[in-house]
């Protein structure tokens, strides 16, 4: 590999071809009487295959022509001469000449493949080397520094730039010492988004960056490998393509390690976060409706004691019993906000009609809608519909409860259900004065209440939880006014109900 | 409870829960025998004949479930579960596992003691009899005739299995996955959507108001419940 070589010793390695050739002249001279001019010819040969070997093809050839040059001024009579006497020499010289640059370009060849191995053997340990490191490195700071590292041995400035995957325009994070300009960025994202190398070799040696490759993992691209050399040589730079091609994907490869390993470690840290809140909101859910349990049961004894106690005092006993109910009512719907929140809800889905927790709901809610007008309009035939029932009571509770709470108790309360297009909807409707028109759009916000000073208990709790229900089955819920009341509609996302085969009529 | 006077078995660690079911109980003339653990429990239902056992899942020393099974090894006796609410996959592990109603935690004395009522009369009397009566509907199981109004009703086979199943355990909640087995056998565990089918099909039959049914009750996320 010549081009490996200083320039310097490239010279001179002339010189020491010429000066060789001059002492196998000088080392010979003496023996002109006692040897036969064959012997000298091969003791020449012999000079011209060493330079060969040792000092490459150039040197060699020289050297074969500087050999029948010397052989025939001072060995061929007439001495010190080129003249030639006898006519047979010039095949003497031919064959000489020929054999010498044979020889010159077998050796040369020997010596060049030998010292190409040494490289690449060289080459294959430092990238052995560079892999093992980086096998080792666990941010992607020291990665960037693993590399950087190893480009200085073939005299080249590294940037590792990692793509910003979260914004849809190429933008990178740098690591390494040299900070790219605005042209560099450019050559940089247009090999990220084209995936091939780019190379600026007009710019070589001005200490910018003109090779940028792509790292391509397996799934995607994940940034670019910016190459500053520390010389002008674009040959030098061209030559070291294929090392620089495989630091790239030990790159890619090492980066996407680094990507999944923070991946799975992040999503290990969320599960047992969950895990904590979850057993957090049920411990609490515990703790709480025990000493409630205790009151509702204690008061309602009050109550039903035998003989009984003076009116007042069971009248008392009554609104105990009922301020704990409706503290219950309370701390569930805040720890059914809290779960819903933490994402800790998973749904429970199945394919069931909607009647069904519209049934449930109203008989849930007898004490509340005793006295009420409740209109319900299905539509006939309704399909099965996927979602969780126990999570969809809760939404049509907290509808019905809004709906009798803010209407007077005359006022008729309405559950219309039906299908439109890939939708099942359903809208809880009342006769009464309908949301405060400045605060419809915020009524589904937590603590939103629709008065500021309200005269109706509640946490305001009701409807933002019916959001974040309909929400994780994937459907809408919005608040308006109709003439003459309010009405909240919501949509749940039909599907394709399972098959059912009919039992055979006997 | 006229007939006999009933033992009742309260298991439940919290003492404030406790004194308030054990008070209702003996003012309706039961027995009420007090369990602070799972293991004390199980000892008084060895001891004596028990008639009820009122048990909280949430106990310290035992899992509920573990109590059911080793208590459902050798005795019959009609099991009432105290639980929180939100809890089905509780509710229902109990309820397949033997237990025969429950009770969202906080109840009042009025719901506690209905249930305790149903559980007993179902205990003492069963529901072996071949001619059930609710609302406007009649059933004749040993001549397999269903009317409504002095009207006969015409019910396939499955209606009629599955009504069955739900007279025979009037009061009793059974869950999704018993009234699959009892109607279409084992090995149908995929059919939750056929049975509510069937419900809502022996409710637009046999209910007044289908949308609000009144005998043939949604126990949501856990079963359904027959009431006379």
């Amino acid at each position: 590999m010549d081009t490996a070589l200083p320039s310097s010793w490239r010279r001179a390695r002339y010189v020491v071809a010429a000066v060789l050739c001059l002492l196998t002249m000088l080392g010979t001279l003496p023996l002109r009487e006692l040897l036969d001019l064959a012997n000298i010819v091969m003791i020449f040969l012999l000079t011209v295959f060493v330079a060969a070997v040792w000092l490459g093809r150039g040197p060699a050839v020289m050297a074969a022509f500087l050999a029948v040059a010397l052989f025939d001024f001072f060995f061929v009579p007439p001495h010190l001469s080129f003249a030639v006497a006898d006519g047979q020499y010039l095949v003497t010289f031919a064959v000489m000449l020929a054999v010498g640059l044979i020889t010159s370009h077998l050796g040369a060849l020997l010596s060049e493949r030998t010292t190409e191995a040494q490289s690449r053997e060289h080459e294959t340990r430092a990238l052995y080397q560079l892999a093992r490191d980086l096998g080792g490195a666990l941010t992607v700071g020291q990665v960037a520094d693993i590399t950087q590292h190893f480009l200085a041995t073939v005299d080249m400035e590294g940037t590792v730039l990692v793509a910003d995957t979260q914004r849809e325009i190429a933008s990178f994070h740098e690591y390494g010492g040299h900070h790219l300009n605005d042209l560099e960025q450019g050559f940089a994202r247009s090999a990220y988004e084209r995936r091939t190398i780019v190379e600026t070799d007009t710019l070589a040696g001005m200490g910018v960056a003109i090779v940028f490759l792509p790292l391509v993992a397996p799934a995607h691209v994940l940034g670019v490998l910016a190459l500053a050399p520390r010389t002008d040589d674009v040959d030098h730079v061209r030559s070291l393509r294929p090392l620089l091609e495989a630091v790239a994907s030990l790159l890619a490869i090492t980066l996407e390690r680094l990507h999944y390993a923070e991946a799975a470690q992040s999503s290990e840290l969320q599960v047992s976060a969950e895990r904590l809140r979850t057993s957090i909101l049920s411990s609490l859910s515990h703790d709480l409706r025990t000493p409630l349990t205790s009151l509702v049961g204690l008061a309602d004894t009050l109550v039903q004691r035998q003989p009984p106690l003076d009116e007042g005092a069971i009248e008392t006993a009554g609104i105990i019993r009922d301020q704990a109910h409706a503290m219950h009512h309370l701390m569930s719907n805040l720890l059914e906000m809290a779960r819903l929140q933490a994402g800790a809800v998973t749904l429970n889905k199945e394919w069931q009609p909607f009647d069904e927790v519209v049934g449930s709901s109203a008989r849930l809610l007898t004490g509340l809608l005793a006295h009420r007008k409740l209109e319900i309009g299905l539509s006939r035939n309704l399909p099965l519909v996927h979602f969780d029932a126990v999570l969809l009571e809760r939404v049509l509770c907290n509808l019905l409860e809004n709906a009798a709470k803010y209407s007077p108790p005359e006022a008729r309360i309405q559950v219309i259900a039906g299908t439109r297009e890939e939708w099942l909807e359903v809208s809880i409707g009342n006769d009464g004065p309908g949301f405060p028109a400045a605060r419809i759009d915020h009524v589904f916000d937590p603590f939103a209440r629709g008065e500021r000073e309200p005269a109706v208990a509640g946490t305001g709790l009701g409807l933002a939880i019916c959001k974040a229900i309909i929400e994780a089955h994937g459907g809408t819920i919005v608040a308006e006014n109709r003439p003459g009341g309010a009405c909240v509609r919501f949509t749940l996302p039909l599907g394709t109900p399972p098959a059912m085969e009919e039992e055979a009529t006997p | 409870m006229s007939e006999t006077t009933a033992r009742v078995i309260v298991v439940e660690d919290e003492p404030q829960i406790r004194r308030f079911v054990c008070d209702a109980l003996r003012r309706e003339t039961c027995v009420a025998i007090e369990a602070a653990t799972a293991r004390q429990g199980l000892d008084e239902a060895a001891g004596g004949k028990a008639d009820l056992v009122i048990l909280d899942l949430g106990l310290p020393d035992m899992n509920g479930i573990d109590f059911i099974r080793d208590l459902r090894s050798w005795s019959p006796v009609p099991i009432l579960i105290l639980s929180a609410r939100s809890a089905e996959r509780d509710k229902i592990a109990a309820l397949d596992t033997g237990a025969d109603d429950y009770l969202a935690k906080p109840f009042g004395v009025g719901e506690l003691l209905a249930r305790v009522r149903a559980l007993l009369r179902r205990h003492w009397h069963g529901d072996a009899k071949p001619v059930h009566q609710f609302g406007e509907v009649e059933v004749d199981l040993s001549r397999r005739i269903v009317s409504r109004c002095g009207a006969e009703i015409h019910l396939t086979q499955i209606e009629y299995r599955l009504l069955a199943v739900m007279l025979a355990n009037s009061g009793k909640v059974l869950t999704h996955r018993h009234l699959i087995h009892e109607v279409w056998g084992p090995g149908h565990a995929d059919r939750g959507h056929y049975l509510r089918i069937y419900v809502g099909r022996l409710r637009q039959k046999l209910e007044t108001d289908p949308t609000q049914p009144q005998h043939i009750l949604t126990e949501t996320g856990v079963g359904y419940r027959f009431q006379s």
